[in-house]
């Protein structure tokens, strides 16, 4: 185990924990890994002390878990995989270094979350394509280094946006900054003559980026990131419609992303919705719920600088030729919830406790990528196995998020559960493996893996984890950035 | 002269591919985007046309030994101009002359193909491409009055070629022309047994000098039968009365069509009627020498201009394919009644060779069949009973793949169904 | 070297007698270079085998598409992937499809207008793979790079089959990341060095709505065509500035405003070149074209997904042309020179014209990245041509360089190249030094670092990637057989 006066030496007495009460927050979470105690939290404040932690958790072989969102964690990543970790906490580092209207770029610290940097980007005009509704801990760099889907496919280009660039601190010590941040100079020389760091690819002809997302900090730490940021409309109008039939919706949902007409848009089952939108529960979720059809699309139309009304009132007229062709209806409310409330919702993070929260205190979120036509036979799986576990699917809420433009979908099931009822937890957590296992046999992606199931998704791809491991024995040869997650 | 003259040409080729495929922006689909039967076969770059130009600046600057593999590479190319199409969409450069030239050079080096020796033997012994041919050339023409152009003036001369006076299943190409320019009170002949082979095949497999004489002989007797039009059914024959002899200063004033073209500028002038019905779904195959490489020469001397540009003094007009003869046959199916054209994807400049040019049929028919083969299912895939066409090697070529691959497509020269219409 | 009989027969057993060949005959057309032998695979299979007899008896091998350009060591073992030209699957519903590396993109496009869909092109041309990596002309809404990759199926240079993302874990080709970090960071085409080595056999790319015509209605011969109407809802205009600043203004405009399908940054240099038949009728053409107009400026397509939406659109174009005091190239107008323009800028058919045709040659500096930025170096780099343009060296451009937007504006391409004639020793060695000297001064100057620079100097500058790089190559390639990677061209 490394010597305290190490770490303090690094970042400061201040910054160094080990009292029981500190370790504790970060032995466990949400997800169902097993609860393991690091030996220290350390919070840096910048990226020499980060080095710094690195290089000398090389020289003692000491595990580091680097984490930047506030609790509760969901996922299992953040709880070390092994004894004798230090936490490496970047909640502190909480820089908006930048945000650029003409470029459409931001660049931030770990620590920002969205509730922080939204204000900062819309001052200068600009908005972020969000995840749906971030707690309010959660950060932005958090939320792109998982790949979090968003809620506005048509700026999702690219399964990496809207991460443009990141500086790293790889396992090995070394420093790295992705995309056009690597150079030639230091971003603040790249500053000097205009540049910024928004180019994701490079350098080099390999995209490092794609390699530090999707990792759990297993390559590395994120010192800061850059992401693309879109434009704040000045005029929105957003419409719901509700079906009970679900390929309906994904056909329309499929039409408004080819056509690039719609920027917010994401499907929600009733449970989900009526669990966002109820202030008093149960009564409230219940009757929320009760008016709802099965199935609710939301999107939303939107006009920026030039003839803003006109281009939505265009976009509504090829809509209308959409919706009647399919013999839906787009409506501004559905059942006692408006669009315009869904919409308000939506671009900001969740408002407090966490929505997922409410219902019953904890939620096990299982989501996984897939293709139109696998889609409603997945969910009509999943439907089985929560009532097969005793789980009825009619509490299950389900998100549905098309993904890069519409080149798949991104679906969610929250099982909302009591964390204090033993017997519920347990058939949540088996409920959560067996589903994993059955969904992957009918063709379902798991492309993040957390917690106990990862080894099963990942033992499906060998090839793949066999060049994964050749990366990471690069990057972080002596195995310290977080072991014993994903495959490492 | 020969392959020096095209060094600079051969250097712009920049390897982009484009001359395997038909020009980019006729890709309808995956099928039927593969312009060049060379390569779609053999795969191997040296194959395609570019390959071919690689070859040719190779041999000029370094010299290259002539393996089996090149002479494989040579001899396997039916000189169809494809490339040349493709390539000078966008470029200015010789593709098919280099191609042609490196043909020659070969045969003038002694390394021939033993299959195409035995044709120029026939040739020079009777005249004509057609090995093992039995009787005399002009029998086709027992019984049908026609005019003796060797003994008669005559305004137009019938040039019948080689494959239709002696090839048995194609003589009724030949009686059906006549049939036409009779019913339109044309002062037509022929020659007859005294006909001689164009040459034009002959130039295409190499062989210059025998093709320079029979050039001179068809010439001398066009002269002497006061013809002022040549009229021939042969694609092959055509190119080589209106372009090869031109180039080679030979044609004079002489006035060269092919009988679509004839045909057309009749129907125009009202000297033929189609009346008769003709019920059927066709689509049309332009032969190589008839479409693209059947434009006019261009005679032109020039000088590369030094500089930054491949241009010259006076700038080069390039054949590229632009001005062959593609209208003129599809009119004449329109003016059938009942006949319904429907296009195939490879057509006019950039139609797929039938596989028997430059020699191939005789070189290597595996070679000459598979490519026609492609050409036949291209021609099924447009719902048509009939592939008609504009030239006896085209026919013969097709008929022979049918034959092999059980299809009912029916094959038919243009003549046939202008026959059947009046 | 040649290869001995025994590994020659090794070879011969996996792709068959006609799929290899190693005689002198064939290789003037292989970039003139002695490869111990050109092999034809055809399917993933055979390149699997072929790569472990590489690995087998130590032989270096490359592999290319239809391998327009290419630098290569004697030598080697040459697989040319021609045999290899499948399209897979084309999915109208998730917007992707699966092509072997020679299906070109204009037998692919083709397929996708009759389905209303389209793809990113390169802008090398239309007869360039489909499967390519790259960026070209209809990038403002066909995105560009390596953002175009779904998943991937790779032979590595040790021989394993390696499936990305979705498609190794179940079967599926739309998404080709995960699970875990994406094996796609590495998983890249381009030209050499620096390429992912072994070969891809298969590939997913991203598709994208066309509101265009299933065929354009192209009629004339060739080298004439032309549209003989232009296609509803679409409309193709060349738009000039008084200067850098506003063409930047209104290119920005229209990107934040979303209302381009194309967005091409061409000179008029490129224009004359795109609607010309010859050498002589493009200068003829430049020099006409140059009178009308009155700065730098860009060609743009618009193309409505219904008539309210094409008016919407036509009316913000308008509007910020006119913000921007842009003025309408007159003979953009002429519905002949539109159509050319919109069918050849969409169908990629006319890049030979504005690259090759001229003198047989031309180099270029392309950069992908931040727009206005690489524009501020282009417009030096433009300076430093005229003096190759007065010795004659280059074909007179006006110095110009182009480029485009990707991504609404988001992103951004600048190239600036010299046309000459590759056989003029001079001229090729001042283009050469100019290229040379550009790129030293993007490097010094901080605007980007051209990673064909010299690794030793442009390495450390960024972040020593090509450190990594390298030990990531040996990792995968131990016994050294995939040195340079793939050209994929």
């Amino acid at each position: 185990m490394v010597a305290k006066e190490k770490l303090v030496k690094i970042v400061g007495a201040a910054n160094v924990s080990d009292k029981q009460a500190a370790l504790d927050e970060y032995s466990s979470d949400i997800s169902f890994v097993n609860p393991v105690r690091p030996a220290y939290v350390v919070k840096p404040k910048n990226t020499d002390a980060i080095q710094k932690l690195v290089k000398l958790a090389n020289k003692t072989q000491t595990p580091l878990v680097p984490v930047s969102s506030g609790p509760p964690h969901f996922r299992g990543d953040t709880v070390p995989g092994t004894g004798g970790a230090v936490i490496v906490d970047l909640g502190g580092m909480k820089k908006i270094i930048f945000v650029d209207r003409a470029r459409r770029v931001a660049m931030i610290e770990p620590g920002v979350t969205f509730g922080e940097l939204i204000p900062a980007a819309e001052k200068e005009g600009i908005r972020l394509n969000m995840p749906l509704l971030p707690r309010k801990s959660k950060t932005v760099i958090g939320s792109m280094l998982e790949r979090e889907p968003v809620i506005m496919p048509k700026y999702q280009w690219d399964i990496s946006d809207p991460l443009a660039c990141v500086e790293v601190i790889f396992g090995s010590g070394d420093e790295f900054r992705t995309g056009q941040a690597a150079g030639p100079g230091t971003v603040k020389e790249q500053w000097d003559v205009g540049g910024i760091q928004k180019a994701p690819y490079g350098p080099g002809i390999a995209s490092w980026h794609r390699l530090i997302q999707g990792s759990q900090g297993t390559m590395g730490i994120v010192t800061w990131a850059s992401m693309r940021c879109e434009i704040l409309p000045s005029l929105e109008e957003p419409f719901v419609v509700g079906s009970s039939n679900l390929e309906t919706l994904l056909e329309m949902t499929s039409w408004l992303i080819r056509l690039r007409m719609v920027n917010e848009c994401f499907i929600l089952n009733n449970t989900n919705l009526a669990a966002i939108f109820a202030k008093k529960w149960p009564k409230d979720y219940q009757t929320i719920k009760d008016v709802l059809p099965t199935w609710i699309l939301f999107y939303n139309l939107a006009g920026y600088e030039y003839l803003p009304e006109e281009r939505i009132s265009s976009y509504i007229t090829d809509i209308n030729e959409i919706t009647q062709r399919l013999g839906v209806e787009a409506v501004k409310a559905v059942g006692e919830v408006s669009a315009n409330e869904i919409l308000k919702a939506v671009q900001q993070p969740s408002a407090e406790p966490y929505w997922k929260l409410r219902y019953k205190g904890a939620c096990e979120d299982l989501y996984l990528l897939t293709i139109h036509d696998k889609l409603e036979g997945l969910i009509g799986e999943m439907n089985d196995l929560a009532d097969k576990a005793g789980y009825s699917s009619s509490d299950m809420g389900i998100y549905i998020q098309p993904i890069v433009q519409g080149t798949g979908y991104h679906c969610e099931f929250n099982l909302f559960y009591d964390p204090g009822n033993s017997s519920e937890r347990n058939r949540i957590k088996e409920l959560s493996a067996s589903a994993i296992k059955s969904l992957m046999a009918k063709g379902a992606f798991f492309s993040r893996p957390y917690g106990e199931s990862a080894g099963m998704i990942l033992n499906r791809d060998a090839a793949t984890v066999g060049v994964l491991n050749k990366l990471k024995n690069m990057f972080d040869p002596n195995h310290v950035m977080n072991p014993g997650k994903v495959c490492f | 002269m020969g392959l020096e003259q095209y060094k600079g040409d051969m250097e712009m080729c920049c390897r982009c591919s484009a001359c395997k495929f038909i020009p980019m922006q006729r890709v309808k689909g995956n099928q039927y985007a593969y312009a060049c039967p060379s390569i779609s076969r053999y795969n191997f770059h040296a194959y395609s046309g570019g390959g071919r130009l690689n070859i040719g600046a190779a041999m000029l600057k370094d010299g290259m030994k002539y393996t089996d593999k090149l002479l494989d590479i040579v001899y396997n190319c039916q000189l169809c101009g494809a490339c040349g199409v493709s390539c000078n969409y966008a470029m200015d450069m010789e593709v098919l002359e280099p191609i042609s030239e490196f043909r020659i050079k070969c045969v003038e080096d002694g390394k021939t193909n033993p299959a195409l020796d035995k044709v120029i033997a026939n040739l020079r012994k009777q005249g004509s491409m057609v090995i093992g041919a039995r009787g005399k050339r002009g029998a086709w023409a027992a019984g049908l009055n026609i005019k003796d152009a060797t003994k008669e003036k005559v305004d137009v001369l019938y040039h019948v070629g080689c494959l239709t006076s002696y090839d048995k299943n194609m003589q009724k190409m030949a009686k059906a022309t006549v049939k036409i320019l009779q019913k339109a009170g044309i002062n037509f002949g022929i020659a007859g047994d005294a006909e001689t082979c164009c040459g034009g095949r002959a130039y295409q497999m190499g062989y210059t000098k025998d093709f320079l004489n029979q050039a001179k002989k068809n010439m001398a007797m066009i002269k002497k039968s006061g013809a002022k039009t040549v009229v021939t059914s042969c694609a092959d024959g055509y190119q080589a009365f209106k372009v090869l002899y031109d180039r080679f200063n030979l044609k004079g004033d002489l006035k060269v069509l092919h009988i679509s073209e004839y045909i057309d500028k009749l129907i125009r002038d009202g000297k033929l009627k189609p009346r008769k019905k003709v019920d059927m779904a066709v689509t049309y195959h332009d032969p190589c020498r008839l479409g693209r490489l059947g434009e006019p020469w261009v005679h032109w001397e020039g000088k590369k201009i030094p500089g930054d540009r491949f241009v010259f003094d006076p700038p080069k007009p390039y054949r590229r394919g632009t001005n062959g003869v593609y209208e003129p046959p599809r009119d004449v199916l329109k003016s059938i009644p009942g006949v319904k054209l429907t296009e195939m994807t490879r057509i006019k400049e950039y139609s797929w060779c039938c596989g028997a040019g430059g020699g191939v049929n005789d070189s290597n028919p595996e070679f000459a069949k598979w490519t026609a083969q492609d050409r036949i299912e291209e021609a099924i895939s447009t719902g048509a009973e009939a592939l008609v066409t504009a030239c006896p090697w085209c026919e013969k070529n097709f008929t022979e793949a049918i034959k092999d691959s059980g299809s009912n497509l029916k094959v038919y020269d243009i003549v046939e169904l202008v026959e059947k219409a009046i | 070297m040649a290869l001995s009989k025994e590994v020659y027969k090794e070879f011969e057993c996996v792709v068959g007698e006609e799929n290899i060949c190693d005689d002198p005959a064939i290789m003037p057309a292989y970039y003139n270079n002695k490869f111990a032998a050109v092999i034809l695979p055809g399917n993933t299979a055979e390149v699997q085998a072929v790569v472990k007899l590489c690995n087998k008896h130590k032989l270096v091998f490359r592999p290319i598409c239809t391998g327009w350009s290419g630098m290569f060591p004697p030598d080697i073992i040459l697989l040319d992937l021609r045999r290899m030209n499948h399209i897979i699957e084309i999915n109208e519903k998730n917007m992707y499809a699966v092509v072997e590396p020679y299906v070109i993109s204009s037998q692919l496009q083709a397929e996708l207008f009759k389905r209303g869909l389209n793809f990113c092109i390169k802008g090398a041309g239309t007869n360039c793979t489909a499967m390519l990596r790259g960026h070209g002309h209809m990038d403002q809404t066909t995105s560009g790079d390596d953002r175009n990759h779904l998943a991937i199926e790779w032979i590595t240079p040790e021989g394993d089959i390696v499936r990305s993302g979705a498609l190794g874990s179940s079967d599926e080709w739309f998404c080709g990341d995960g699970p875990g970090p994406s094996i796609r960071s590495i998983l890249t085409s381009a030209v050499p060095p620096g390429v992912t080595p072994g070969v891809f056999t298969k590939a997913a790319v991203k598709l994208y709505h066309w509101p265009g015509p299933s065929a354009y209605p192209i009629e004339g011969v060739s080298p004439n065509y032309a549209l003989s109407e232009i296609p509803p809802n679409m409309m193709a205009r060349y738009y000039s500035f008084p200067s850098v600043e506003k063409m930047w203004q209104a290119e920005l405009a229209i990107g934040e405003s979303e209302i381009s399908f194309e967005l091409m940054g061409f000179n008029i240099s490129m224009v004359a070149a795109n609607i010309t038949t010859s050498n002589e009728e493009e200068e003829e053409t430049f020099n006409r074209l140059s009178k009308e107009v009155i700065g730098p400026g860009f060609f743009v397509i618009i193309a409505g997904n219904s008539a309210a939406d094409f008016a919407y659109k036509k009316k913000v174009l308008e509007k910020i042309v006119s913000e921007a005091d842009g003025k309408s190239l007159k003979a953009a107008e002429d519905p002949r020179i539109e159509g050319i323009l919109m069918c050849q800028c969409t169908r990629i058919s006319a890049s030979i014209r504005e690259t090759f045709r001229n003198g047989g040659a031309f180099n270029s500096i392309p950069i992908m990245g931040q727009r206005d930025l690489t524009i501020k170096w282009a417009i030096g780099a433009g300076k430093a041509k005229e003096p190759l343009i007065e010795k004659g060296y280059i074909v007179d451009d006006g110095g110009a360089f182009f480029g485009w937007g990707v991504e609404q504006g988001h992103l951004g391409k600048t190239e600036i190249f010299c046309k000459f004639d590759p056989q003029n020793a001079e001229a090729k060695a001042a283009v050469e030094a100019w290229q040379k000297q550009e790129n030293l001064r993007a490097f010094k100057e901080r605007y980007f670092a051209s990673t064909m620079g010299p690794q030793d100097e442009i390495g450390p500058a960024l972040c020593n990637y090509n450190q990594w790089w390298s030990k990531l190559v040996k990792a995968l390639d131990p016994n050294g057989v995939s040195p340079e990677g793939g050209a994929l061209v």
